[in-house]
C-alpha cells in the first residue's frame, strides 16, 4: 500500500488577529534542509501510536 | 570574543526552546488540543511538538490514523470495519481526492476573534477604528464561549484574539480556558499598553503572545502618532519574563522599514520567539493614513531580502502575513517550497476568518462582514460558521480567486498568492477580486504591458542564499 506524503507544513501559531501569518525563516536554508526536516516530521508521526480520531471534547458540564 | 557571543546566544537559545517546549507538553497534557481533521485531501494533523500544522495526502493519514485501511469501494470498506477495530471512511472523503488548494478547507485552520473595539491609545493607523467607547453591540463572554464551542465544533484548531485592545477584559483569561477546554490553542495579540498587570498572570494560558511594536524609541511614534514605546517595551519584557512564547508584531510602513534589522536586534536582544511583519491595510483609521504610511514600491521589492538578512544576523525566526506573498513571489522562490512552507496569499473565508466585536462573521479581519443571506436576514454570526461555510456565494471574491484576471491569471505563482491582498485592491481600484496594485508583478505589467523578467515559471535562487 502507498506509504503516502506530507503535502504542507505550516509552523508555529499564529497570535496576530488580523492576518494569517507563516514562517519564512525556512527560505533561508532553502529546499535541501526542509527536504531533511519534511522526512523526519512524517517519521515522527508514523513512529507514533496511531492518532485517535476523536470526537471534538464536549462542552463542559 | 565574537564566538564567545554567539556560543552564549546559542546556548540562551537551546534553554529557552527547551523550556517552551516543556511547559508546551505539560499545557498538552492539561488540555489535549485538536489533534486531526479530515480534508478531502485528506488531513491536517496537529503537532505540539514540534509545534506545526502537518497537511497529509489519504494514504499517509491511513498510515498514522485509527482510520479504515484505505478500500476504495464501499463494499470493501465496510468488510474491512467489521474486520479491523477502526472507524469507518471518514464523510470528508466520500469524494475523490483532491490537491491541497483545489477548493476550500472543511473549516478553518483559525479564527481571530476582534474581542472587543475598545482602545485608549487612538493609533493613527488602527485597522479597526478602535476608540475608548468601542463598537455599538460588542458581545460579551458568554457569546463569545457560544463562538468557541462552535468553532471547536467546526474543527477550528486556533484562534488568535485581539481587539481594540482585549487585555482589558476581565474575562479573558476565562474564555482562554475554554477554548483550550474545546481543544483550541488560544493566541493573543497585544498592544502592551493597557491591562498588563492582569495579562501577565493569565500569559500561561496562551500558546503564543505577541505584542505589537512597531518602531523603537521614536519610530514608534512616527509610525502610531504617539511615543509608547516605553510602555510597549515594559510589556515586553514583564511578558516575557513569565512566559517564553513571546513576540512582536511589527506592521511594516514607509517610516519603519529602515529600522527592521533594528527590530530583530531587539527581538535578539528580549529573547523573543519570533518577529512577525504585517502588510499595513487601508482599513479603519488606516483608510486614511494610507497614503502617507504604506511602503513604496522599491521597499515591497526590497522586503525578502532585507527581513532573510535580518533574520539570519540575529537568528530570530521570522514570520509573514498573508498579504506579503506577491513581495515574496517577485523573488521567484521555488513555488513547491511555497506550498510546502504553507505560503499562501489571501486565505479569508478559507484557512481563517474573521469575526467582529458583535460576532459578525468575516472572511478575515480587515473586511466587511458579508451580506445577509436573505433580505431582512441579519448578517451571519461566527456562531453561524458551519451553515454559512458552505453557502452558495460565501464570503464573495475570497473565494472566487480562481477566476482571476491579468496579470494573475497566467502568473505561475497565482495557485499560491491568489491574487494578493483583497482590501489593498478594494481600497485602491473599488473592487476586491482586481489584481493586488501594490504586487510587483501587477506594477511592472502596468508600466511594460507584460511580465517581462518575470514570465517564466522558472525559480531563482533566494536573496540571501
Amino acid at each position: 500500500m502507498r506509504r503516502g506524503r506530507i503535502l504542507a507544513i505550516k509552523w508555529g501559531m499564529n497570535p496576530n488577529s488580523s492576518s494569517l501569518g507563516v514562517d519564512v525563516t525556512f527560505l533561508l536554508v532553502g529546499a535541501t534542509v526542509l527536504a531533511a526536516v519534511t522526512p523526519l516530521v512524517g517519521a515522527l508521526l508514523r513512529w507514533r501510536r496511531p492518532i485517535p480520531v476523536d470526537p471534538p471534547p464536549a462542552p463542559p458540564a | 570574543m565574537r564566538l564567545g557571543a554567539a556560543l552564549r546566544q546559542l546556548v540562551a537559545r537551546g534553554v529557552d526552546h527547551a523550556r517552551a517546549v516543556a511547559e508546551r507538553a505539560q499545557q498538552a497534557r492539561r488540555y489535549p488540543p485538536r489533534r486531526v481533521r479530515f480534508e478531502r485531501f485528506g488531513a491536517i494533523l496537529q503537532l505540539t511538538v514540534p509545534r506545526a500544522l502537518v497537511f497529509v495526502d489519504r494514504a499517509f493519514a491511513r498510515h498514522v490514523l485509527a482510520v479504515d485501511s484505505g478500500a476504495e469501494s464501499e463494499a470493501q470498506s465496510k468488510a474491512e470495519s467489521k474486520a479491523e477495530s477502526k472507524i469507518n471512511r471518514p464523510a470528508a472523503w466520500a469524494g475523490p481526492e483532491i490537491a491541497l488548494g483545489d477548493a476550500p478547507l472543511s473549516a478553518p485552520l483559525e479564527a481571530h476573534l476582534q474581542l472587543t473595539n475598545r482602545c485608549e491609545a487612538g493609533c493613527r493607523g488602527c485597522y479597526t477604528g478602535a476608540s475608548p467607547d468601542g463598537a455599538p453591540g460588542e458581545w460579551g463572554p458568554a457569546a463569545w464561549m457560544r463562538a468557541i464551542d462552535e468553532l471547536a465544533s467546526a474543527g477550528v484548531f486556533h484562534v488568535a484574539l485581539g481587539g481594540g485592545e482585549s487585555a482589558v477584559l476581565p474575562w479573558l483569561g476565562e474564555l482562554a480556558d475554554h477554548a483550550r477546554r474545546r481543544g483550541i490553542i488560544p493566541n493573543l495579540t497585544t498592544s502592551g499598553l493597557a491591562g498588563l498587570g492582569d495579562l501577565v498572570a493569565i500569559a500561561d494560558r496562551f500558546g503564543q503572545i505577541n505584542v505589537s511594536l512597531d518602531g523603537l524609541g521614536a519610530t514608534y511614534a512616527r509610525v502610531r502618532g504617539f511615543d509608547g514605546f516605553a510602555r510597549a517595551d515594559a510589556a515586553i519584557r514583564a511578558l516575557r519574563g513569565k512566559k517564553r512564547e513571546v513576540g512582536i508584531n511589527v506592521v511594516v510602513t514607509r517610516a519603519n522599514f529602515g529600522e527592521l534589522d533594528g527590530l530583530f536586534a531587539y527581538a535578539a536582544e528580549r529573547r523573543l520567539s519570533e518577529v512577525e511583519l504585517l502588510r499595513f491595510k487601508p482599513s479603519g483609521r488606516g483608510a486614511r493614513a494610507y497614503g502617507e504610511l504604506c511602503c513604496s514600491d522599491a521597499q515591497h521589492r526590497a522586503f525578502l531580502p532585507a527581513i532573510l538578512a535580518a533574520a539570519k544576523r540575529h537568528a530570530v525566526r521570522v514570520k509573514v502575513d498573508c498579504s506579503y506573498t506577491p513581495m515574496l513571489a517577485h523573488h521567484r522562490p521555488d513555488r513547491a517550497l511555497l506550498a510546502e512552507l504553507c505560503v499562501y496569499g489571501c486565505t479569508g473565508g478559507d484557512f481563517l476568518v474573521g469575526a467582529k466585536p458583535g460576532g459578525q462573521l468575516t472572511a478575515c479581519s480587515f473586511a466587511a462582514p458579508p451580506p445577509p443571506p436573505e433580505a431582512g436576514a441579519d448578517r451571519p454570526r461566527i456562531t453561524d460558521l458551519r451553515a454559512y461555510w458552505d453557502a452558495p456565494g460565501a464570503f464573495g471574491a475570497f473565494r472566487t480567486w480562481r477566476a482571476a484576471r491579468e496579470p494573475c491569471a497566467s502568473c505561475a505563482y497565482h495557485a499560491l498568492c491568489r491574487g494578493g491582498c483583497k482590501v489593498v485592491s478594494a481600497h485602491t481600484t473599488g473592487d476586491p477580486s482586481a489584481p493586488d496594485p501594490e504586487c510587483p508583478r501587477v506594477v511592472d505589467h502596468g508600466r511594460h504591458g507584460g511580465y517581462g523578467e518575470y514570465g517564466g515559471a522558472r525559480s531563482r535562487k533566494l536573496p540571501v542564499l
